[in-house]
């Protein structure tokens, strides 16, 4: 390949670390690089430690959640040839949050540290096969055909969820808690959390390479896909599978954030063209930007109080769904 | 060397019997026109004959294998098939294109690509997307892909039929030529591109095939102007005769 990918993911290394410099500085309390750099080299006072061990893991989490929305927007949009294919928008992520409230509400036999993972994905994956059933079934397997099945199970998926919440919660399990997530929140991990969200999020990008090339392929049609020796069936049963990975990761760790999914992959797009090779990881960085930023703004903007991130990024990406979607009725 | 053989194919859908008992043997080379009206089958036929649709029942026999068993991919490296409508979804360039097309086959060196770019003229448009490529191009491209690989059998779909008459004769001469030492199968709308460019017409209606002859002697068959339920003139030139379809007021009479 040219060295154009390379110079493109070297640009946007570099604005994902500003990004990031900017983000651990913003908050209700604005730090300056220096005192950025007195922290990290082992300043003890109490400002420097707040730094270290609640604004930094915040801000590397959020840019790891917003690399996985990028990764799972990738996904979806290539598995359903449908550049509108969102995570949030198709349910998926819907089902990854129901799944999660369960666990998080329900008493279950299982700790919650392994359930809700667990349930997350079982909730991702089930929206997900529900919209293609769904589509397929009505005979809806174009783009506005499965856009409204998804917006369909996300508005059911949505109901439940808002009904668990009002039955089940009590003093012991704090609304609080679930309401954050449901309007899109990263948590401050520890860095024993932050670590394990490193490696899970260094997976879903090498699990996502590995369909890369398929994606490509898939990307012709389906009749010529399956002329170049795709097994298209299986083959969208394992992506599904595989994006429902990265949307439960990204839910888990990010709750519900609007957009990011559909946004990211269509930007990184422009830089680096349509083949998925170069676009996945491209759409990871872009999407861990747009989620830093995002998140440096739901915690700086009104202080001492903190926005909800899916509130910042829906405002941010709904216009520009919206602006997609006039560009494809148009033409 | 590919032969392929269809054994009392069968393909319903929705009622409708799309292909009704189709037997039909093609050598491992050759030039062969499907000719049929709308509806006949023919589109059906070719994309069971790729592995594209399954059969209700049936055999398709590739060289000495049966079809259904083998691999997608040693299938779609045994039998190119090109489509009537060909739309990517997303807007790649010539040269991805055409290298999506070459990973069908593990052994094929950076040389083909560029022989086959050479090959169609295409060495201009390595950087172009596909969105900015015209009629003509865009049907190159789609041969580059399909034939980088060099597949033994070609099934194509109507691959010029939007064309203008040049390019639409340039893509049927490199179908034909393909027939010289291997099998071109091509579905053909316009009847005299079909009568002068190939060997063999196989002529379909309603799932079946109604005739199967080399094309100098089916161009006199009265059996044509039954199935495309109009009257043909044949109208003697040098280069052989030409069809011009008259309308018939009533069918009674054509059985």
């Amino acid at each position: 390949m040219t060295g154009a990918p390379i110079r493109t993911g070297l640009t946007l290394g570099l604005a994902l670390v500003l990004a990031i410099v900017v983000g651990v500085c913003a908050g209700h309390d604005w730090a300056t690089p220096a005192d950025l750099m007195r922290a990290v080299a082992g300043d003890q006072a109490l400002r420097s430690r707040l730094l270290v061990e609640w604004r930094i893991p915040r801000v590397l989490a959020a840019a790891l959640v917003g690399a996985l929305l990028g990764l799972g927007g990738v996904v979806f949009q290539g598995v359903f040839r449908n550049p509108l294919a969102e995570p949030y928008l198709l349910g998926s992520a819907g089902g990854a949050a129901l799944g999660a409230t369960v666990a998080l509400l329900v008493p279950l036999a299982m700790p919650q540290s392994i359930l809700l993972p667990l349930l997350a994905f079982a909730g991702a994956w089930g929206a997900t096969v529900l919209v293609i059933g769904i589509s397929r079934v009505s005979g809806a397997v174009d783009a506005a055909g499965m856009l409204l099945a998804g917006v369909a199970v996300a508005a059911i998926l949505g109901a439940l969820r808002s009904f668990l919440m009002l039955a089940l919660s009590d003093e012991t399990v704090s609304l609080q808690i679930v309401l954050s997530w449901v309007l899109g929140g990263v948590q401050t991990p520890t860095w024993p959390v932050l670590g394990l969200l490193t490696l899970i999020s260094a997976g879903c990008l090498g699990l996502t390479l590995l369909l890369a090339g398929r994606l490509d392929v898939l990307g012709l049609g389906e009749t010529m896909a399956v002329a170049f020796g795709l097994n298209v069936t299986r083959f969208i049963a394992v992506a599904v599978l595989a994006g429902s990975v990265v949307v439960a990761a990204a839910v888990a760790f990010g709750g519900l954030v609007a957009f990011v999914g559909l946004a990211a992959p269509h930007i990184a797009r422009w830089m680096v063209g349509p083949l998925h090779r170069p676009l996945l990881p491209a759409s990871a960085l872009v999407g861990a930007i747009i989620v830093t930023l995002a998140d440096a703004i739901a915690r700086a903007a009104l202080p001492p109080a903190e926005i909800p991130l899916g509130l910042v990024t829906a405002v941010a990406g709904g216009p520009f769904f919206i602006m997609l979607l006039a560009r494809r009725l148009r033409t | 060397m590919t032969s392929l053989v269809a054994d009392r194919l069968v393909l319903k859908r929705g009622g409708a019997t799309l292909l009704d008992d189709l037997s039909l043997s093609l050598g491992a080379t050759g030039s062969v026109a499907i000719i049929g009206p709308n509806g006949a089958g023919k589109s059906t036929l070719l994309k069971v004959l790729a592995g594209i649709e399954r059969p209700l029942s049936g055999t398709v026999r590739v060289g000495d294998r049966d079809l259904a068993a083998l691999s997608s991919a040693s299938r779609a490296r045994a039998i190119g098939f090109l489509p009537q409508y060909f739309d990517p979804h997303w807007d790649l360039t010539v040269q991805e294109l055409v290298r999506l097309g070459a990973e069908r086959s593990d052994h094929l060196t950076v040389d083909a690509v560029d022989k086959v770019i050479d090959t169609f003229e295409l060495d201009g448009l390595g950087r172009r997307r596909w969105s900015t490529l015209s009629g003509g191009e865009r049907a190159r491209v789609l041969l580059a892909a399909v034939l980088v690989v060099d597949p033994p059998v070609l099934l194509a779909d109507e691959p010029a039929a939007s064309l203008d008459i040049r390019h639409r004769l340039d893509v049927i001469e490199t179908l034909t030529r393909r027939g010289i030492d291997r099998l071109s199968v091509v579905v053909v709308h316009d009847l005299d591109l079909a009568f002068r460019f190939f060997e063999r017409v196989i002529m379909m209606d309603q799932g079946r095939i109604v005739a199967d002859a080399p094309a100098a002697a089916l161009i006199d068959d009265p059996r044509l102007d039954a199935v495309f339920k109009v009257r043909f003139e044949r109208l003697e030139t040098s280069d052989g005769p030409v069809l011009r379809a008259v309308k018939v007021a009533d069918s009674a009479g054509l059985g």
